[in-house]
């Protein structure tokens, strides 16, 4: 086994990663209100968090001050690296309507390359994105003449664009019906297990109980407005996961049981 | 031709037709309701002419008006303090009516170009200035966060945002201040000029030359008519991804 791989399984393994982000005693306030208090929790490196609340508990709140969207009142948003990349996907598409779906995933690279032409290699991993989110047929489709799922997906395909070392969802398929979310979903686990982006690391806000314990490594679990730790969750099941299988389903009745509880 | 250009034509012609047989069979004298056939016997090359000028002044005032709104607009939304500070004093002018200010462009300004074209100029400025600052400020909030997340600078947010999501607001203004165009140009020469339709107007109600008088309305109709389609082909092709209207 040369080093490389070595390191590659080093990699794989949960004990080697460094914590990427992390989250001391953080409070956030809108005005007098306050949205997220005396928070506490990390995210480590390869790892699917889930973020799970009732809604307008703070969660997206929490996740736009991570973004550096919202100020911090109090506490500290750390991250391993200041030059990490991060991605966001907002709850609706925000694509933009006057530029065609290739056009609208190039938008990062536009941004960051500031005056200077994006290049053939950009528009090639554009359309490579693309292919990645079953977009391949629709590269010059107009957002109007895509469907909901569609949209999303272009967003997704946008957020990877930017080439992000975390990428926070916001719902992202919140606003989607249940049989294209839990699509959506699926192909979301395979991009973010493939090796062929740089995304290893996802922080995704739900209020979806079987969602954030089908997807994610670990469910932090928050409480109503101001949002605060009840319990930070390892679910621990073997991937491939479905919704039914009796080690999540019972990680499920425990989140509930524990959301329940606290009323 | 489509049902939607032949529809409009068929009835049109009927009315003229009506009018022609209303005016023959009832006798009525020509300076009180001149007959088509008597007003279309007047639309000769010095029209044209009139129309031209009016038309050319009318254009030039709507471009360096649509212009000058549109840069307030973006300094406007861009720096909060001028908007605070000079968009109260753009209502105040706003409501001067321009009949009222006509005479003074025409001591300032002579009774050349120049009084016509600034008198368009105040008349277009204010429906222009007015939407786009609406449209800069239209795109939603979380549009603007998108923009924040990809570390887009303010120049960028505007260029690859706020201005193409302002178009739609922008060309409903547009649209309206392109008739204005032509009032403001016929306003500037009731007050003082040599040429234009306003004058033709002014001198053939005069004279009685009710025929002239007719042909010159319906000149000056035809220029803001002119200016409206114009406007709304260049708004088909520029904004075609946007349905519906902005104001």
């Amino acid at each position: 086994m040369n080093a490389i791989a070595l390191a590659a399984q080093l990699e794989a393994t949960t004990l080697f990663q460094p914590d990427l982000v992390t989250i001391e005693n953080l409070q956030v306030r809108f005005g007098d209100v306050v949205a997220v208090e005396s928070l506490d929790f990390t995210v480590r490196r390869g790892e699917f968090v889930s973020l799970l609340g009732p809604s307008g508990c703070g969660k997206s709140t929490l996740l736009r001050a991570i973004a550096r969207l919202v100020p911090v009142a109090n506490g500290r948003v750390s991250l391993r690296d200041p030059k990490l990349r991060i991605g966001f996907m907002f709850q609706k598409p925000l694509l933009l309507p006057w530029r065609t779906t290739l056009d609208n995933v190039l938008l990062p690279v536009e941004i960051q390359l500031g005056g200077s032409v994006v290049d053939q290699t950009d528009h090639a991993r554009a359309r490579r994105l693309l292919d990645m989110v079953q977009l391949g047929d629709f590269v010059d489709a107009y957002p109007h003449q895509l469907s909901g799922g569609m949209q999303q997906r272009a967003a997704l395909a946008r957020a990877l664009m930017g080439d992000p070392d975390v990428l926070l969802l916001d719902e992202p398929f919140g606003a989607l019906d249940e049989l294209t979310r839990e699509v959506l979903n699926e192909e979301l686990i395979q991009i973010w297990q493939s090796r062929e982006t740089r995304l290893h690391t996802i922080l995704m806000v739900t209020h979806s109980i079987p969602e954030a314990v089908t997807m994610s490594d670990r469910v932090i679990v928050l409480t109503e407005r101001p949002a605060r730790l009840i319990e930070d969750v390892e679910v621990g099941c073997p991937r491939p996961r479905t919704p039914d299988d009796p080690r999540a389903v019972s990680v499920m009745k425990h989140i509930r049981a524990m959301v329940r509880g606290r009323r | 031709m489509t049902s939607r250009v032949r529809s409009p034509l068929i009835f049109g012609l009927l009315t003229l037709v009506a009018w022609q047989v209303i005016v023959m069979a009832a006798d009525i004298p020509e300076y009180l309701l001149p007959a088509p056939s008597a007003i279309f016997a007047n639309v000769d090359r010095t029209l044209v002419i009139q129309l031209a000028v009016t038309f050319v002044e009318a254009l030039i005032g709507f471009l360096i008006a649509s212009a000058l709104a549109f840069g307030c607009a973006i300094m406007f939304v861009r720096f909060n303090t001028l908007e605070e500070g000079l968009f109260p004093i753009a209502i105040a002018v706003k409501t001067t009516p321009i009949v009222a200010v006509a005479p003074l462009l025409v001591i300032w300004l002579g009774t050349g170009w120049w009084s016509k074209i600034v008198a368009v100029i105040l008349i277009c400025f204010f429906p222009v200035l007015v939407n786009a600052v609406k449209g800069l400020k239209a795109a939603d909030a979380e549009y603007r966060e998108l923009f924040q997340t990809l570390g887009a600078s303010r120049a960028q947010e505007f260029r690859k945002l706020r201005i193409p999501y302002c178009l739609p607001y922008l060309f409903s203004a547009l649209k309206i201040s392109s008739s204005l165009a032509v009032v403001g140009a016929i306003v500037g020469e009731f007050v003082g000029a040599t040429q234009g339709l306003g004058y033709l107007i002014m001198v053939s109600s005069a004279h009685l030359e009710t025929a002239t008088l007719f042909a010159a309305i319906a000149a000056a109709a035809l220029a803001g008519i002119l200016m409206f389609y114009v406007i709304g082909w260049t708004e088909e092709r520029v904004v075609f991804w946007h349905s519906g209207n902005m104001e």
